[in-house]
């Protein structure tokens, strides 16, 4: 008897649940055809975010050097903390760059619909060049990720990235010398 | 008797209703030739129309017994839930079809979600919730269920993904998955009260709910498929050549690490 309600609670459980996750997998259904209609991509706001980037600070969390002097002169148990705080500063680094490489993404399909060829033709390489850039803040981003969850890992260097950042700062710096257009606000109509 | 003619006549209109629209997206993806980029979803629809002329056929023919109807009900059910990946699969291409890079990347990241989604269904149909019964009947239930879960799942990984990358859908790419999904994740909740609530009236209500949903999955469809696709940018408020390609240029410096 025992045995058999037990049973039917969990049947219950179990169809009660998919219940709860189909409705959930609705809602995003409905937040994305309501929220991705028409938006606006504000590129000037990605340029500042992309900016504010310190290539500095980020080169110096993702430094094996320097990481090796602090668990040579930090005890095991601050090391750990102080490269969480490290890794983690580093991870939304990435996020952020990755943020931008969307919006880059959008005024490049923007750009793909005009009617001038020569700027159709760039917007197709600008959001390839994009998808691969937000591609790899994905791959970094775990990498860091893991390193914030098991700090005793030591750490791969990450120059890559770091010079990523320092290239993206430098084509920031050279856009912003652009008078026009780079701080219109580019609107893009999605789906 | 009158509630109970008024509940026969809403059910017959919200299954006849929706095909007579399918009929519509039939007729619009042939006069727009979508044929030639979604055969799939042109499949699907007719195979709906079809499934929905036959069963009706069945359902209105005086002689024929609730088995034999259940016994086709089921053999089309696993015909459609086969054209709703072949749906799926198109809609992904069309997704990611100007991306080379995403082609390849993306693919792979899909695959990984359905072998994911994959493995869940089958535990779903290990674990399913309701009667264990070994009747053929209980057993394409459980496929449905699974399948709708794996088709729902996918479906929203394409939308995360999308917004993820910040990918424009097409109009018409975006109508149909957001039809098809809505339409699986019914079936999921749907599929899974059936299998508990067995009472006549919860299987009434169920029915009537899940009509009423594929109508509204048709009309988006057909919305969708009328709406206008987006007008070409005007390219001043994009920037110059110059700066798209001083975009491109530094990213491509950017990636070659």
């Amino acid at each position: 008897m025992e045995h058999g309600a037990a049973e039917l609670a969990q049947a219950l459980i179990a169809a009660w649940t998919l219940v709860a996750v189909a409705f959930f997998a609705l809602g995003i259904l409905v937040y994305v055809a309501i929220r991705g209609r028409a938006r606006a991509v504000d590129l000037e706001r990605a340029v500042n975010d992309f900016r504010s980037l310190d290539i500095a600070a980020f080169r110096n969390l993702v430094d094996p050097a320097e990481e090796a002097f602090l668990r040579d002169n930090l005890s095991p148990r601050t090391f750990r903390a102080i490269k969480r705080q490290r890794m983690w500063a580093a991870l939304i680094y990435a996020w952020e760059a990755g943020r931008a490489a969307t919006a880059l993404a959008k005024v490049g399909q923007a750009a793909q619909r005009s009617l001038e060829p020569e700027v159709a033709a760039s917007g197709v390489q600008v959001t390839e060049n994009a998808f691969r850039l937000r591609w790899q803040t994905v791959r970094v981003g775990l990498h860091l990720l893991t390193e914030v969850l098991l700090p005793d890992l030591s750490s791969r260097s990450l120059p890559s990235l770091a010079d990523q950042y320092e290239r993206a700062a430098e084509t920031l710096f050279r856009l912003g010398r652009f008078p026009s257009g780079v701080r219109k606000l580019v609107r893009s109509k999605s789906a | 008797m009158l509630p109970m003619n008024w509940h026969r006549a809403l059910l017959l209109f919200l299954w006849i209703t929706p095909h007579v629209l399918l009929v519509v997206v039939a007729a619009a993806v042939c006069k727009r030739r979508l044929y030639r980029e979604f055969p799939c979803f042109f499949a699907y629809v007719l195979c709906r129309i079809a499934v929905f002329i036959l069963l009706f056929t069945l359902y209105t023919v005086y002689g024929v017994t609730g088995r034999q109807y259940a016994y086709a009900f089921s053999a089309t059910l696993l015909l459609i839930i086969a054209l709703g990946f072949g749906v799926i699969d198109e809609v992904s291409r069309d997704l990611f079809r100007k991306s080379p890079f995403l082609k390849v990347a993306a693919k792979r990241l899909l695959r990984c979600v359905a072998g994911l989604l994959l493995v869940m269904g089958v535990l779903l149909a290990v674990h399913a919730p309701g009667s264990n019964s070994v009747r053929w009947h209980a057993g394409i239930s459980v496929i449905n269920r699974g399948a709708a879960m794996v088709q729902c799942g996918l479906l929203l990984a394409l939308l995360l993904l999308a917004r993820f990358l910040g990918l424009t859908w097409r109009r018409i790419t975006f109508g149909i998955t957001l039809g098809l999904g809505t339409l699986a994740s019914v079936d999921v909740a749907a599929s899974a009260l059936r299998a508990e609530f067995t009472s006549a009236a919860a299987m009434e209500l169920l029915n009537l709910l899940t009509t009423g949903i594929y109508l509204v999955c048709v009309s988006i469809w057909t919305g969708y498929l009328f709406a206008p696709e987006l007008e070409p940018a005007a390219s001043p408020t994009i920037g110059s050549p110059d700066e798209m390609e001083t975009w491109n240029t530094e990213l491509q410096n950017l990636l070659k690490h």
